[in-house]
């Protein structure tokens, strides 16, 4: 989708028509997810953080100035928010945990077809949320210009961060088969 | 489903796909929420913006920050919201109990709307009131002055409390 289309949708949405809304949401909901995930945010704030900027730009709407930007209004609209999210945390939960508090979706064991999606999944979600938060956004098919805005990171540096987050990724899977292997051996239980 | 990690970065971005859409997806109930965001729109009211929030203070000064923002105290979550005719001002206490002031002071009815309801309490003429058991999650407030010289209808920007 173009700047072109993103502008007609939010005037057509401005208007009025419905349609042209839930376009808009169809086409910006997993960046606006993304981008409060990227903070390390739990189900329940991300959730909080995704309403918030959708309301917020539901009455923004005729008045934004640049409305093939819209995609970079939600970002920083929902970047904000996520950092408001985050601070509240921070004020609820002990320093010690806030690193640790990294966190992907919960996994259902039941849901699991495989051994290794699950452990691929587990080593996805214990990478920096920044590196999750990326990766999600290129898998959305956003654009470098979308993602950059997003995530606050000059475009130039996209590819060269995708690959050490890949990078991370692998080792990660490693370290833990590595370890789940090594226990089995001490301990007898596999 | 087996992940090849001698597989190179392009196939192991389209395994990971998989991977999000089955473990993490954008909630359908978020997505509803958000379009359901369009029909809480309303223009007939002034706009006032969130211009501080006690718990989002790195120190630095924020454009357009109230003077009165400023006078920071312990207990609550401070925030103030500014618009053309009417500046408010909360504290968010616990218990979900929220202390505000109008500023200028009038008396006016205050509603408490949050996406699934609303309720209205009254400030008095020093423009002071107290709302009990605000939903959690995004709210916004609308002014309506009904003292002398009241200010033009205003509502704040959404925010989560």
């Amino acid at each position: 989708m173009g700047p072109a289309d993103a502008a007609e949708m939010v005037c057509a949405a401005a208007l009025g028509e419905s349609a042209a809304w839930d376009a808009l949401v169809e086409r910006y909901a997993r960046l606006v997810w993304s981008v409060a995930r990227a903070f390390g945010l739990s189900d329940a704030d991300a959730a909080d953080v995704s309403q918030t900027t959708w309301l917020r730009l539901a009455e923004h709407l005729p008045r934004l100035r640049e409305p093939e930007r819209v995609g970079a209004w939600l970002s920083t609209t929902a970047r904000r928010e996520a950092m408001r999210a985050r601070a509240r945390a921070r004020r609820d939960l002990p320093l010690d945990d806030l690193d640790v508090a990294q966190r992907g979706g919960d996994v259902d064991e039941r849901l699991l077809d495989g051994e290794s999606a699950a452990a691929v999944w587990e080593a996805f979600a214990s990478i920096p949320p920044p590196c999750q938060a990326l990766l999600r956004l290129l898998l959305a098919e956003y654009s470098y210009a979308e993602i950059s805005e997003a995530l606050d990171m000059p475009i130039g540096s996209i590819g060269p961060t995708r690959g050490r987050c890949l990078e991370r990724l692998r080792v990660r899977v490693l370290a833990d088969s590595t370890r789940k292997g090594a226990l089995a051996k001490t301990t007898g239980v596999a | 489903m087996t992940i090849d990690f001698e597989a190179n970065d392009d196939e192991l971005m389209a395994e990971l796909a998989e991977l999000v859409d089955q473990f993490d997806p954008v909630p359908t109930a978020v997505v509803a929420a958000a379009k359901a965001s369009v029909v809480h729109t309303d223009l007939d009211e002034e706009l006032a913006a969130l211009v501080y929030d006690s718990d989002f203070d790195d120190g630095t000064p924020l454009p357009g920050r109230g003077e009165l923002a400023r006078v920071r105290g312990s207990g609550g979550r401070r925030l103030t919201f500014e618009g053309p005719a009417l500046t408010l001002e909360l504290k968010v206490q616990t218990e979900r109990r929220l202390i505000g002031q109008l500023l200028p002071p009038q008396e006016a009815d205050v509603e408490i709307t949050s996406p699934g309801a609303s309720f209205t309490v009254h400030a008095d003429a020093l423009g002071r009131f107290v709302a009990d058991d605000v939903p959690a999650g995004p709210v916004r407030l609308r002014c309506r002055g009904r003292g002398v010289n009241p200010a033009r209808p205003t509502r704040t920007e959404w925010v989560t409390l």
